[in-house]
């Protein structure tokens, strides 16, 4: 027998529990600027983005994986941002390459929209419309030696969030 | 193998070093305590991650099922594994087809459960563990301690004395933000040249056939998006059943595991990269098990977030190698048992059943119930710790009998410094606390 129909088989019906439906009663009321904060990005104006980062890549097809590490500010679109978390939902067709926004140095997103919190944003994703996508929120960190929270660990050094209006 | 308290033993000689570990761990708690009151809603969503999971374990056949057939649509490769020797072989025949020497691998508990780095070394695949803290205990040829934060048994000293012989950094120099820089060098170098990685799985979704892997570091992206094979690998139990079930999940982990309002980087892989070839490996290893029987079949809920390790009195004061299995803590004493009842008869009598542990797993699991359950299991199956059979029987019949209670209380009060000796383990580094003169009964009497 398979080890699919084995573990199949060994599994045992259990008694019927339903599925409570989705989650009701979140809290909606998020300053969205605060949690970008919280989780170590920026919030600029275009203005100030054209100081700071003049030189940035744009969104562009002919980047590969590879060629993608050589870049040092990369600028690509984000769907929407969610308020309680500063999560970015970010999908495949928006960037280059899957691997964009872990391989640049510097990131920069840009965002129209704003979600209360989880529960909004899978509203807004019901059916999956990327082959991959993911929630970003801020730099790459970590905190293994010691606690220490260090950003920059694998993927992107700093995070910038363009609000546009 | 050192049982669990005799490894503590040596954990708790460097009584700095445990007093470090344990205010560290506390103050995880504790951001975890904050992250989670800031919602309201917090318990009933507790309440509801938990009623999903029953839901789900419920139907796990079904739901398990669902999965396979939208990712075999999305174009995912799926494969089926019985136990840790099939698991390891199906992983190693996609790497042996690639021609791969050296992989990566991204933070995945159940590749420690398996073993599996050890099965690919044996068979000439090296085996890079690209998380920060999992790298450095590679290099160290130890396990991780905590399944969350793998190095927290490592004080900034160790580290640079590794990466110092590893990756050769300057002798004494234990910056975390120069060491940290350090690994993300070295580690870009086999993210670029890897041709193959693997990856853990927090939830696969049965409603899409999706997968969602999170980290902060971004390690288990850079690996999967720049290889030509992504080998996922996930116990039967990962399973949820619809795609906006994730919002409970994914507010839960990270609050309660380190107080992150959530992980930096939540990735949705639902179809391979044009070119890509990926695969998922279900592991069953004793879950099935699990599931059959009503007195355990609560702990296959867990989401590994480890909030129940850090708010652990033992676990912070012994350590997580002390429990001698991948998965330590609380939660590791319920389930290594199920794997294997004689060699892991200790772990379960490794904790004072306080019920911090259920109290704040954020998938309301009974843990410190099932700790005493599986005592009394082991304890039937002749397997307990010896000076722990003595004490439970004495005990039951203890609390049986009211007059031995009252007795024996009133003599424990006036001799218990007799207990404070080397013939108990508990009183290793703890003080005994001076017994009141009278007992409550006796107290309560006389007013
Ligand atoms: S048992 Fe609960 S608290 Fe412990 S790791 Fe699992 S989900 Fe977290």
């Amino acid at each position: 027998m398979s080890a699919r129909d084995q573990i199949l088989r060994k599994i045992e019906p259990l008694e019927p529990v339903n599925h409570p439906g989705d989650f009701k009663g979140a809290s909606i009321d998020f300053d969205f600027r605060a949690s970008l904060e919280v989780v170590g990005a920026r919030i600029m104006t275009k203005e100030e983005l054209e100081i700071v980062f003049p030189g940035r890549r744009r969104y562009d097809k002919t980047l590969d994986g590879l060629s993608l590490a050589e870049v040092e500010v990369l600028e690509i679109d984000g769907e929407f941002v969610v308020a309680e978390n500063g999560a970015i939902w970010l999908t495949e067709e928006a960037m280059p390459h899957r691997v964009a926004p872990f391989i640049c140095q510097h990131l920069v997103i840009n965002v129209k929209k704003i979600v209360p919190n989880m529960h909004a944003a899978y509203e807004e994703l019901k059916k999956p419309n990327s082959s991959f996508g993911l929630f970003l929120a801020g730099p790459s960190k970590t905190a293994d030696i010691e606690q220490s929270l260090v950003i920059g660990a694998h993927g992107a050094r700093s995070l910038t969030v363009v609000i546009h209006p | 193998m050192l049982s669990h308290s005799e490894a503590s033993e040596n954990f708790i000689a460097d009584a700095e070093r445990t007093d470090w570990h344990d205010e560290t761990l506390w103050f995880v708690r504790a951001k975890r305590d904050k992250a989670s009151k800031v919602l309201p809603e917090w318990e009933a969503m507790r309440e509801h991650a938990s009623q999903i999971k029953d839901h789900t374990l419920a139907n796990l056949g079904e739901y398990l099922q669902a999965f396979e057939s939208k990712a075999i649509a999305n174009g995912i490769h799926v494969h089926w594994a019985a136990d840790a020797a099939e698991h390891n072989a199906i992983v190693h025949g996609i790497i042996a087809a690639q021609g791969s020497k050296t992989i990566v691998k991204s933070k995945s508990m159940l590749t420690e459960e398996c073993h599996l780095n050890d099965y690919l070394a044996s068979k000439g695949i090296e085996v890079v563990d690209t998380d920060l803290g999992e790298r450095i205990v590679q290099f160290r040829n130890e396990a991780p301690s905590h399944i969350v934060l793998p190095a927290i048994h490592l004080k900034k000293e160790d580290v640079g004395e590794t990466f110092h012989q590893h990756l050769g950094t300057p002798k004494g120099n234990k910056d975390p933000q120069f060491l940290t820089e350090a690994a993300r060098q070295h580690l870009r170098g086999h993210f670029l040249a890897s041709e193959v990685a693997i990856t853990g799985v927090n939830f696969a979704v049965a409603e899409t056939g999706e997968f969602v892997v999170c980290t902060n570091e971004g390690n288990a992206d850079m690996g999967a998006h720049l290889a030509k094979v992504h080998i996922a690998c996930t116990g039967i139990e990962k399973i949820i059943p619809k795609r906006a079930d994730l919002a409970v999940f994914l507010r839960l982990l990270a609050r309660s595991a380190t107080g992150q309002l959530i992980t930096t980087y939540s990735s949705h892989f639902h179809k391979p990269r044009e070119g890509q070839e990926m695969h998922i490996v279900l592991l069953d290893n004793g879950r099935t098990r699990q599931l059959a029987d009503p007195k355990y079949k609560n702990s296959l809920k867990c989401i590994r977030c480890a909030a129940c390790f850090n708010t652990c009195p033992v676990y912070r004061r012994s350590g997580g190698h002390s429990y001698h299995q991948p998965v330590a803590g609380p939660i590791g004493s319920i389930l290594a048992p199920n794997i294997d009842k004689k060699a892991n008869a200790d772990l379960p009598f490794a904790s004072t059943l306080c019920g911090s542990c259920s109290n704040v797993c954020p998938v309301k699991i009974n843990i410190h119930e099932q700790l005493w359950f599986w005592r009394q299991d082991l304890m039937e199956a002749g397997l307990a710790p010896a000076g722990k059979t003595i004490g439970m029987k004495l005990m039951a019949f203890t609390l049986a009998n009211p007059v031995i209670y009252r007795v024996g209380g009133s003599l424990l009060r006036r001799f218990s410094h007799l207990l404070n000796t080397r013939l108990n383990p508990w009183y290793k580094q703890r003080e005994m606390p001076v017994a009141p003169k009278e007992s409550f009964q006796e107290w309560y009497k006389k007013r």
